[in-house]
């Protein structure tokens, strides 16, 4: 630092010496008007970073009071809302559950990431070491263009393609029968969630599984192809695993993509939390569900209800806190890859 | 074989959907669709076509950008030209990153709160005629383009930073040797280096503002017509029109979708159609900056 300051004295000299005495203070007054505006503006974005977390806590805070960490063990959230909204002014409704909407996330996110895994280093194996240049650079493309998709459009071609098709495929009438006292089985499901988020998410796991693949030295894939293996085998047992700390960071970003992901599975879900359960059989992922982001969506309009505020900061907060573990994650992972080859 | 098969599951679907968007879309594509302002019906032929979602979109994303291009390139100039590796800067720079990946709905619903605030009103309207209802409207175009410029700032500053950062330490210290102030390299030699890397940035987060769906819907409203003093294109309008709602491409393809109250799908792909159009000319335009880049770095 102090290197710096004396470079910057005898710049001053030299300016001294060089222009006439008004330009020299002209030009100081501007640069300390340039540096202190960076610096108030770059203050300013701390500010409002740390606002933004504050506000989030201390507007979730009223549900997180009255019903402590009952908060995330509760189910039945669409009738808490209800019950908030209809409770008088006087006598407010601060009972809250997001249990059915947690296990919704969690459960359109692993399906997912399930579905997409394979496809996603399949197609990044093809795009790295298998295709002719022409059909890569057609390929990368096409997955460029997929990533920049708007998540309604996803949503919409969900709602014209996938959930019909679900119905007409996959559930009978009878079932329709069989379930009608607990929900509505209408092609809005789990499994449309699912498909839908798959699509949404291949594109960030092929690209970071490229840019890992990609990264592993060659001399590995010699040392490989040198003791006999062949192409695949290499592919398999080395190019893969020496690669699994980029590829993990595709996963860990596609898992933050999937948990946030809000107008398109509001869309495809159905917009009631119920908890889809495993002795249903195959009905278990044609349960319709709500997750997290997308309870934010079709309750947004009851916002002017304080209690009802309170708890849709609340799934916000929880989104929150899962978005900043993801994103250390990902920064624990980019270490350990930067600590050494050695490791991976 | 495994990964053939999965790569061409995968774009199978992608080429699906993309050629699906395009047959559905192109049969709605004509001059009344584009030019003619939406009419809230459910006759069909009543519905009119996406001229204000168009606007809206083009509207939103320059408020969006006007607030967070100077602010983000001032933070990356400060992270990289001022901030050293002192933990205060580490811990910034890691909340940035947390920022950026905070799901959008959040910052909506983060942004509707807020600017709900009655001392927030003069962004959109005070609620009026309702007894005992002190609180700001909290939805206007303002309102969603501040919220937007909120979303994109971490993604931009942290464009604008590699680009600065990817200029030679030679050219820091040439400007330093030729007798300029630190400030004057900085606007004059670092600033015009990076220029690439800064306008990719800007586009990108462009796309991001066009592509987004949760913070229009909820900080711009359901609505898909303009709201404002009519006729909202009038200058004398133009500040009623940016305090009050109205629709970008992303809501008029959610309200027109069976999930939204227009259900009209046709008109949704028409739109959906003209949105992905518009996002492949960014990337295009990206690409192309790209390369020219890498050609005079090549040089």
């Amino acid at each position: 630092m102090r290197g710096i300051r004396e470079v910057e004295w005898a710049e001053a000299d030299a300016s001294a010496v060089l222009l006439s005495k008004p330009r020299v203070k002209l030009q100081t007054v501007r640069d300390l008007i340039g540096e202190k505006t960076v610096k108030l503006l770059t203050f300013a974005s701390a500010i409002i970073i740390v606002f933004i977390f504050l506000f989030i806590i201390k507007t979730a805070g009223g549900v997180l009071l009255s019903n402590g960490y009952h908060f995330v063990t509760r189910s039945g959230f669409d009738q808490q809302v209800v019950r908030a909204y209809s409770a008088t002014a006087e006598n407010p409704s601060w009972y809250f559950g997001v249990w059915g909407l947690l296990i919704g996330t969690l459960g359109t996110t692993l399906g997912a990431l399930l579905l997409a895994l394979p496809m996603g280093i399949g197609t990044a194996i093809v795009i790295s070491e298998l295709a002719p240049p022409g059909i890569r650079y057609l390929l990368q493309m096409v997955v460029r263009l997929l990533a920049s998709i708007p998540s309604v459009i996803y949503g919409l071609i969900g709602l014209m393609v996938v959930v019909p098709f679900i119905q007409s495929a996959l559930i009978s009438s009878a079932a329709q029968i069989e379930y009608i006292n607990r929900f509505q089985l209408s092609g809005h499901s789990m499994l449309a969630g699912m498909l839908v988020l798959s699509i949404m998410i291949v594109p960030i796991i092929i690209a970071l599984a490229v840019d890992a693949i990609n990264a592993v030295p060659v001399r590995y894939k010699e040392a490989a192809l040198a003791l006999g293996l062949s192409h695949w085998r290499t592919i398999v047992r080395v190019t893969l695993p020496a690669a699994r700390s980029g590829i993990l960071a595709g996963v860990i970003l596609a898992v933050g993509r999937a948990v946030g992901e809000a107008i398109a599975l509001s869309m495809v879900c159905g917009g009631i939390g119920n908890i889809p359960k495993v002795q249903d059989g195959f009905v278990f992922f044609l349960t319709p569900v709500l997750t997290l982001a997308s309870a934010i969506v079709n309750k947004s309009e009851l916002m002017s209800i304080a209690p009802i505020q309170s708890a849709l900061f609340g799934c916000g907060l929880v989104l929150l806190i899962t978005s900043t573990v993801l994103s250390l994650c990902a920064r624990l992972v980019e270490l350990v890859v930067k600590r050494g080859e050695g490791i991976v | 074989m495994a990964a053939w098969f999965f790569s061409s599951l995968t774009i199978a679907a992608c080429l699906g959907i993309i050629l699906y968007i395009f047959f559905k879309g192109a049969g709605q594509i004509n001059a009344e669709f584009i030019f003619t302002s939406p009419n809230p019906t459910l006759n069909q032929d009543m519905s009119g076509g996406i001229s204000t979602p168009i606007i809206g979109t083009i509207l939103l994303t320059l408020i969006g950008i006007a607030i967070a291009f100077p602010w983000a390139l001032s933070t990356a100039i400060y992270l990289s030209e001022y901030g050293g590796p002192q933990l205060i800067f580490q811990v910034f720079r890691m909340a940035i990153d947390v920022l950026a990946g905070v799901p959008t709905i959040v910052l909506a619903i983060f942004g509707l709160a807020v600017f709900s605030l009655p001392q927030f009103g003069f962004l959109s309207s005070m609620v009026q005629g309702v007894a005992g209802v002190h609180r700001a409207f909290g939805r206007s175009f303002l309102v969603a383009g501040i919220t937007m410029a909120i979303m994109i700032l971490p993604f931009v500053i942290r464009i604008c930073e590699e680009a600065i950062k990817a200029v030679p330490n030679m050219y820091r210290e040439s400007a330093m040797a030729m007798g300029a102030s630190k400030w004057q390299s900085i606007t004059t030699v670092i600033l015009p280096a990076a220029r690439n890397g800064i306008i990719t940035g800007v586009i990108l987060g462009m796309g991001r503002i066009i592509g987004d769906t949760a913070i229009v819907w909820l900080t711009l409203g359901g609505t898909i017509r303009m709201t404002g003093l009519q006729p909202w294109w009038q200058p004398a309008h133009w500040l009623s029109t940016l305090q009050n709602t109205g629709s970008t491409l992303t809501s008029y393809v959610y309200f027109a979708s069976p999930a939204g109250e227009g259900n009209m799908p046709d008109k949704a792909f028409g739109a959906a159609l003209v949105l992905v159009v518009m996002i492949i000319a960014i990337n295009v335009f990206t690409d192309i900056l790209g390369r020219s880049g890498q050609r005079i770095k090549g040089n």
